[in-house]
């Protein structure tokens, strides 16, 4: 059940249970048989115990272990510590109330305080066995040593090819060796066009202008090698590019601004990671240095404040994971949260699956489940936070999030545009409330044990005001004692003293078996990595994902940049480099660019320069018959795959060509602007409340604005009451009581005022002046933006990548195209093509109107009509139209009954939205 | 290659109809299968049941209070539980029903007057004691990963039988469920639709005002006539690209999926609009009493899905929840849900739909003999009651026991792999030869598990 118990900062402990090693002696055995066992069996067992299936609150307490991992609340029993003693708080009605109805008698209640006191002996304690793996040291020395991926990568020289003409860099031998041992002959270099687009979409994500096209067609025509050279290099310096590979990476982070699960809480600060990404790409970060950055940021060394910021951000990855916030159990919760950190933390790095192993070996891959606990050392070690800071009440926990954190503060000052600020009086309001919210609280405990007020009323006072104090805590929380906006940032922290965790049985947290000393993946590991006693092994482990000699971080990172330019990855199982992974088409290739990666010191544009510089880039995507036989997958690459869109290249292309697109980027984002709160019904807070907080405002606005036209000082409050009431219609579909013109207690002014303010709660607009109807309208378009499509963001121009990704919520634009799912690790993106698709790019009035602003901007063009559609496809394919192509376009404008000269806008944008609608505009061939 | 390639080279209009005209015939059908994934593919054997209507009821109803009679649990009302608790005896009468004369409750009263179609199956297990992982595993059989859906292996499987419509639909599911009919690694094609969107409270001021049930079903600007043509040009760019490129299976996808959003256009709005249907038939649901207008107007829905062609419907009723004021609240969640379902049944029966459609009924797990404050269950996930009708299911019939109290399973358990494969054996598919390879290895539904219920076979 909820507490009201202030938990100052969570603890994320993870599952240490000290294990009880000494034998009782016959005395403590007795008294507990005699004195503690019958009273808990009778007591306490039909509420809190497996054996009865009950666990409420979270609170089992069949066996030792579980008594010591306690409940939602804390542990219930600490050896020795009577006043830590939960279970003991509760028998003494201190904070909680156990049993409900009665209290127990003081005999038994003093048993218990001798008992604990005498360090809660108790025979109840599950055997604890050594786990014995089933995979031995020899078998993990013999992955180790015959399994390609375990095994440093070498570098390889470019092989020897016959047509010698053909390769324009030394990717290309590796291709072309392959392909003229099978005997097929690789495709023809691609059109200029096309080529132009692939590297457009590919490096920046957004199509090419008519200017690039221009130069592009008329350097290529000396040079193609030049042409593309001149592109990369100038398409790699763009800001545009950080927000396309930036994208790429959080996906694999699986970047998102809440919680996800059935309890859907924000993460305001998650945007700042966003940008971190964005940014460590635009300045080429040595890959290495961003992979340390993510895992142990805290623990680098930062010569600035700034830099240190930065580092702080960038651990915001082992926090914004999915997580259940309303798990009942804190150990269980904290067990789940580093399960998730070792998960995302091995499938992107590593493109192995270490989490198989939390409950059992590795079935396929040499990772016995040792080696998971070693590494879940590692992180339990860190705590973690992703919540909202306490506020000088504490932090409070609701029916719905019984699970908390902190965030951490940045050591600079850089709040975002949304974060509030709060005058002397609002802090003290906001004080005084919870203060006063606090008493009421304690009351009605107090009440309840006493027995003045029903169980039922008492539940549902602890609910509404524990969900009061959790709001007023967090709008607390987030400013300084004056008011002023803290900057916070999610991310992690190291704890004191670093212990080892024990391995789970079946990876049940109350199952705990043998110590296991913190470690990596011994099968990764050619030389042993030593971790100090006074380290948790976190930045030794961060530093062994980036060194030279790690058999896994560059191949799998040049894999996936390998596969955002070619369309597949030389591993096509992007996450699962492991036995049950797809074996690699091109070994040799992988292993050439992993070393040349490394040598380039990282850098992950010198790699896009490279490949984009290929011949195999170049190719184009003729179809063949008897190659397609051969191979129809593609893997030895005798032609380009062509490729889908994504969802974001897809609106920010329309959004681009409609001359609309914002290419500043939007500080913050939506999320941030919401704060910390529950996401519910599609949009950001409850959706009733966003739209009375709309009217809210609206009214005061257009209260404002009617005094200051009539200019009268009439009597405030029954305006006030009248124009409330009047606006409240804007609430459609809540039961509004009508309210009666003739109504004694309005007066005749404010009855008028009703009247009009009913007219406009029907978003009728008559009898309003301008101002008023543009305040009105104001209101409206952001109490339906609020209500209707929230998330969907149908109005923002900037580029798709600031949208707000709330998990499970993703906004339609991008949902519709398969967009990651931000639960997920997403190496490899779905690419369908569906009805819903379909009806989106028909229908939806984003996409209408980006195809007026590309109307209008095709209008602009002197010329006629077969001018204006040539512009049209340039600027939509990046090619003239095929002259049936051109036919068919002005029939469909002369079937609107668009003449030569005076094309209608309308006409004309139903066949600029034909071109963002086809095949060829969401395809990259 | 492809004769349908041929075909599509040749003939200049009409290629959506064309393409489902010629899978129509069956001829070949694996091969028309690669190029349709969602044709009409033939079962592993016989099936019983052609398609599927999933009444998923979330938050875990109470079988003791439904569907699990237990007369011990009224005599020992009061009484310790075996499992500690105190005894709850069911507020509600059970009453023998029908010439089957299965135990059913008050509860569903309607309901228990269509006993004898009922096959119910009081012995399911799941291995979740919580909310979102149970309905998950309900769902995909799995709640630790991310997996298929239900609906969506049928899909897979069996392929569909109306171009006009999606395969698998899933009506307002609740938000944030979205895995819960998703494909998965299947392909995208096979995941669930999502038609409505669950608790929107406000329809009236979203955009055009009408609450629109599907997204972006409706051209703000285009009537119907002017809309086609557009499309036509749409479609002659995009075949000009597939002659050129010869082979494109993407560009294929995007055509017909033009076709499909374009007649379902047509079809869902008119599938959606209730109001042709005659009154009697209205009532039959409750459409017109307030209290079961919503539940009530989604079986309809459902019914208009299934009798389209829809392979797997779903539709979900919530908020069965009762840790407190069991008495109130879950007579009010039966109440709303209690004559739709009775109708639905008794709809697909008078139609002649109920003997080879599935009706599912089910949450996610059961809830405690024992009470929770004084009026209230706790999650039981060790033992509860399912029941399917129609479809090749004996009716009147009960399958599987718990023990006197309905703690637990006891005889003839029902986990919720032998739930999965029991389904998909009715509708003709073999649980371990529905198989999709990912990442590595062959997956199903069922995993590693899984054993049909035969004695439930009609």
């Amino acid at each position: 059940m909820i507490t009201l118990r202030p938990v100052l900062l969570i603890l994320l402990a993870f599952a240490v249970v000290p294990t009880y090693g000494q034998q009782l002696t016959s005395d403590e055995l007795k008294f507990f048989e005699a004195k503690i066992r019958p009273v808990l069996i009778r007591e306490c067992y039909g509420c809190h115990s497996n054996q009865s299936g009950n666990v409420r609150g979270g609170l089992r307490l069949d066996t030792r272990e579980l008594m010591l991992i306690g409940g939602s609340s804390g542990p219930a029993i600490v050896p020795g510590d009577v006043e830590e003693s939960l279970l003991f708080n509760a028998i003494v009605h201190e904070d909680f109330v156990m049993p409900p109805k009665r209290k127990l008698s003081e005999s038994v209640i003093n048993d218990f305080r001798k008992w604990i006191a005498m360090g809660a002996p108790d025979p109840r304690v599950n055997k604890i066995s050594e786990v014995q793996s089933s995979i031995t040291d020899e078998d993990i020395a013999n992955a180790r040593e015959n399994f390609w991926a375990y095994q440093s990568p070498q570098k390889e020289q470019p092989p020897r090819v016959r047509n010698t003409q053909w390769p324009s860099t030394s990717i290309d031998n590796f291709i072309l060796a392959r392909l003229e041992q099978a005997g097929i002959e690789p495709a023809k270099d691609a059109e200029a066009y096309k080529v132009l687009r692939r590297l457009c979409f590919d490096l920046i994500g957004l199509p090419p202008t008519l200017q690039q096209i221009n130069y592009f067609e008329a350097k290529w025509k000396s040079s193609p090698e030049q042409a593309i050279t001149h592109v990369v290099d100038s398409l790699l310096k763009y800001d545009q590019f950080g927000e396309r590979w930036g994208r790429h990476w959080l996906d694999v982070a699986r970047f998102a601004e809440s919680t996800g699960r059935e309890v859907n809480h924000t993460y305001p600060h998650a945007w700042r990671y966003r940008d971190y990404v964005i940014d460590s790409f635009n300045q080429d970060k040595p890959f290495n240095q961003f992979v340390r950055e993510q895992i142990a940021g805290d623990l680098l060394p930062a010569k600035s404040d700034e830099q240190w910021a930065s580092n702080l951000v960038a651990t915001t990855f082992l926090a914004m994971g999915p997580k259940n916030v309303n798990e009942r159990n804190r150990v269980q919760f904290a067990a789940d949260l580093i399960d998730e950190q070792i998960d995302a933390t091995t499938r992107v790095f590593l493109g192995t699956s270490v989490a198989c192993a939390r409950c059992h070996d590795h079935k396929f891959d040499a990772i016995p489940q040792t080696d998971y606990y070693a590494l879940a050392g590692v992180f339990a070690n860190a705590n973690t936070y992703w919540g909202s800071p306490p506020s000088e009440f504490g932090i409070f926990s609701t029916a719905q999030t019984r699970r908390q954190s902190s965030l951490l503060l940045l050591p600079i000052e850089d709040p975002n545009p949304y974060d509030p600020r709060y005058s002397k009086k609002e802090l003290a309001d906001l004080r005084a409330d919870i203060t006063s919210t606090i008493a009421e609280a304690s009351q009605s405990r107090r009440d309840r044990a006493a027995g003045k007020i029903e169980t039922q009323d008492a539940v549902r006072n602890r609910l509404r005001t524990a969900n009061r104090l959790a709001t007023l805590s967090t709008k607390l929380a987030v400013v300084d004692e004056n008011g002023e906006p803290h900057s916070y940032c999610m991310g992690v922290q190291e704890k004191r003293d670093p212990i080892d965790v024990k391995l789970l049985v079946r990876g049940e947290i109350d199952q705990p078996a043998q110590t296991i000393a913190r470690g990596f993946p011994k099968v990764l590991c050619a030389t042993p990595v030593r971790i100090a006693n006074d380290s948790s092994g976190r930045l030794e482990f961060a530093n062994w994902l980036g060194s030279k000699d790690h058999p896994l971080t560059a191949r799998v990172m040049v894999n996936r940049i390998w596969q955002h330019m070619i369309g597949q990855g030389i591993v096509t199982s992007t996450e699962n480099f492991g036995v049950t992974g797809q074996t690699p088409s091109h070994p040799d290739l992988l292993d050439h660019l992993a070393v040349e990666f490394m040598e380039s010191g990282w850098s992950v544009k010198s790699l896009i320069r490279q490949i984009a510089n290929s011949r195999v880039y170049r190719m184009s995507t003729a179809y063949d018959e008897q190659y397609h036989e051969y191979d129809p997958g593609n893997a030895l690459l005798w032609r380009a795959n062509p490729k889908r869109l994504d969802a974001e290249a897809i609106r920010d292309a329309m959004l681009s060509i409609s001359g609309e697109i914002d290419f500043d980027r939007p500080r913050g984002s939506e999320v941030a602007k919401a704060g910390y709160l529950r996401v519910r019904d599609g949009s950001l807070g409850d959706p009733r409340a966003n739209a009375r907080e709309v009217v809210e405002r609206a009214k005061k606005n257009v209260m404002n604005a009617l005094q200051n036209e009539s200019g009268s000082r009439g009597p405030g409050s029954s305006r006030m009451n009248s124009f409330r009431k009047g606006m409240g219609r804007l609430n459609a579909g809540q039961s509004q009581p009508q309210i009666k013109p003739n109504s004694p207690n309005i007066t005749p002014r404010g009855r008028a005022n009703l009247l009009m303010m009913q007219r406009y709660g029907r978003f009728g607009m008559e009898g309003a002046t301008s101002s008023q109807r543009e305040l009105i309208e104001a209101a409206v378009r952001e109490a339906t933006a609020l209500v209707g499509n929230g998330l969907d963001m149908e109005h923002a121009k900037y580029r798709s990548v600031y949208l707000p990704i709330v998990r499970d919520q993703a906004p339609r634009s991008l949902d519709v195209f398969d967009f990651a799912d931000a639960s997920a690790v997403t190496g490899v993106r779905e690419s369908s093509n569906t009805a819903n698709q379909a009806l989106y790019m028909m229908n939806n009035p984003f996409v209408i109107r980006q195809s007026k602003g590309f109307a209008s901007r095709v209008k602009q063009i002197d010329g006629n009509v077969s001018d204006q559609i040539e512009f049209l496809f340039l600027l939509a394919y990046a090619r003239p139209p095929t002259s049936g192509e051109s036919r068919a376009s002005e029939a469909l404008l002369r079937s609107y009954g668009g003449q030569a000269r005076s094309l209608s806008d309308s006409t004309l944008s139903v066949l600029c939205q034909s071109l963002f609608a086809s095949a060829e505009f969401r395809y990259v061939d | 290659m492809h004769s349908r390639r041929n075909l599509l080279k040749t003939v200049s209009a009409g290629f959506g109809y064309l393409a489902f005209a010629s899978l129509a015939n069956r001829v070949k059908a694996e091969e028309q299968a690669n190029l349709n994934p969602l044709a009409p593919k033939s079962s592993h054997f016989a099936p019983r049941a052609k398609r599927v209507i999933f009444l998923c009821m979330q938050g875990g109803p109470s079988h003791v209070d439904t569907f699990d009679y237990k007369p011990q649990l009224a005599k020992d009302h009061g009484k310790r539980g075996k499992y500690g608790g105190t005894l709850l005896k069911s507020p509600w009468q059970f009453r023998q029903r029908g010439e089957s004369g299965l135990w059913i409750s008050d509860v569903f009263p309607e309901v228990a007057k269509q006993a004898d179609d009922l096959c119910l199956i009081r012995s399911m297990q799941c291995d979740q004691p919580v909310h979102p992982g149970a309905m998950t595993q309900m769902h995909t059989g799995t709640a630790q990963f991310i997996r298929p859906s239900l609906g969506a292996w049928t899909l897979y499987g069996l392929g569909t039988e109306n171009d006009s419509l999606p395969g698998f639909v899933s009506l307002s599911p609740p938000s944030g469920t979205s895995r819960n009919y998703g494909s998965s690694f299947l392909p995208a094609i096979y995941g669930g639709t999502k038609v409505g969107r669950s608790g929107r409270s406000l329809p009236r001021l979203s955009r055009g005002g009408g609450g629109e049930s599907v997204p972006d079903i409706r051209n703000p600007n285009l009537s119907d006539k002017q809309q086609r043509r557009q499309l036509d040009y749409i479609q002659s760019l995009n075949r000009g690209k597939l002659q050129r490129e010869k082979y494109h299976p993407g560009v294929e996808g995007v055509i017909e999926s033009y076709e499909l959003a374009f007649r379902m256009q047509d079809a869902m709005p008119e599938l959606m609009d209730t109001s042709g249907e005659s009154e009697k038939t209205r009532a039959m649901y409750g459409v017109n009493d307030p209290r079961t207008a919503n539940f009530g107007k989604q079986c309809l829905l459902a019914r208009r899905f299934i009798e389209a062609g829809v392979r797997f419907v779903e539709v979900t009723h919530g908020n069965w929840d009762q840790h407190v004021n069991l008495t109130t609240d879950h007579k009010a969640r039966a109440d709303a849900c209690d004559l739709p379902i009775a109708g639905l049944l008794r709809d697909l029966k008078q139609r002649g739909l109920l003997k080879d459609t599935l009706v599912i009924w089910g949450g996610e797990f059961g809830r405690t003999p024992a009470a929770q404050g004084g009026d209230g269950r706790n999650h039981n996930n060790k033992g509860y009651t399912t029941w399917m009708a129609g479809g090749g299911v004996k009716g009147g019939f009960s399958y599987g026991a718990t023990d006197e109290h309905g703690y637990e399973a006891v005889d003839n358990k029902c986990h919720i792999h032998d739930w999965h494969a029991t389904i998909l054996h009715l509708l003709g598919l073999d649980h371990e030869q529905l198989t999709y390879r990912y990442a590595g290895r062959d997956f199903r539904l069922t995993d590693v598990h899984g054993n049909v219920a035969t004695d439930i076979l009609a």
